[in-house]
């Protein structure tokens, strides 16, 4: 995988016969996680859309650099997250919209290490449904949330993600355990809000 | 790569460790676990506090709880068919 992840990957001659071979039994296959993804990261059914859309043409184009057998689900999850980068971002319809660089430096400080646990019960989260969890995933910056998807929800390795996220794995480590402690505080204050941890000992 | 999750112990242990001075490092080692990329030496660590340690029990139970959440609640969406149809229009007509 290594290799095609890169930009300097040398083309492949494929025949049109063959590049629709590729498109129809290794890209395709991957397109209702690539419509979460997108969704996801938009939250927005139009732009998601248009966002796999561009996606799927664009790995067409330049299917050459794809070489066959390799892990096409990241090579189309990285083309995914760069075009969201480079034409979504901007106009997203993000709430409360938090700049990267705040975040990651407010969590980095010596605080974040030493109020490593979020006081939550693994009880009071088995009772939470679905859509609890996801108003609680969409609250936080888009990059936290997408190291969450992708390990999480998408069962990536650290090292598919370091690809597709052009980060190192020690950030990818870092910051996935930031975004989870992020995670459990918006659960813990949404089960605060809803009583769940109340009562316990009555 | 480790192969498996640890094994909780059957019964509740007798001599529990109520806290640790770790539980950072402890948090982190755990993550790792869950998320299948620890070692297996990483592994009989965990394996070992999970006999002895309250606050990596308590963890361990959050973080796998959590885990499992967002691998099983939430909503998973098909997408449109006449977005598959477009792309495979847009796609034909390419070369």
């Amino acid at each position: 995988m290594p290799e095609t992840m890169s930009d300097t990957t040398p083309t492949r001659g494929y025949t049109d016969d063959q590049k629709y071979q590729i498109f129809n039994k290794e890209f395709m296959p991957h397109i209702d996680s690539m419509y979460n993804f997108a969704f996801r990261l938009t939250m927005d059914e139009d732009d998601a859309n248009d966002l796999v859309q561009d996606t799927y043409l664009k790995a067409f184009r330049f299917i050459s650099s794809f070489e066959q057998g390799t892990n096409a689900k990241a090579w189309l999850f990285r083309i995914l997250k760069n075009s969201f980068i480079n034409d979504y971002r901007k106009k997203s319809k993000e709430p409360a919209k938090v700049d990267y660089q705040d975040v990651e430096t407010t969590y980095n400080s010596e605080d974040s290490e030493t109020e490593h646990t979020v006081d939550l019960r693994a009880e009071t989260v088995s009772d939470l449904i679905g859509d609890e969890v996801a108003t609680a995933l969409n609250s936080l910056p888009v990059d936290f949330r997408t190291v969450i998807i992708l390990c999480d929800i998408e069962g990536f390795t650290y090292e598919e993600m370091a690809k597709i996220l052009d980060i190192p794995i020690g950030t990818v480590r870092s910051r996935l355990h930031r975004a989870r402690n992020l995670l459990k505080e918006k659960l813990r204050d949404y089960a605060a809000s809803m009583g769940y941890n109340e009562n316990i000992d009555e | 790569m480790q192969t498996s999750l640890p094994k909780l112990p059957s019964q509740i242990p007798t001599s529990l460790k109520h806290t640790c001075e770790h539980q950072a490092d402890c948090l982190k080692f755990i993550q790792m676990v869950l998320d299948g990329a620890a070692t297996e030496k990483d592994l009989d660590q965990l394996q070992r506090n999970l006999e002895s340690c309250q606050p990596c029990i308590q963890m361990y139970h959050l973080e796998k709880e959590v885990k499992a959440l967002l691998q099983n609640r939430m909503e998973k969406r098909c997408c449109p068919e006449q977005l598959i149809e477009s792309i495979r229009t847009r796609i034909a007509t390419f070369s």
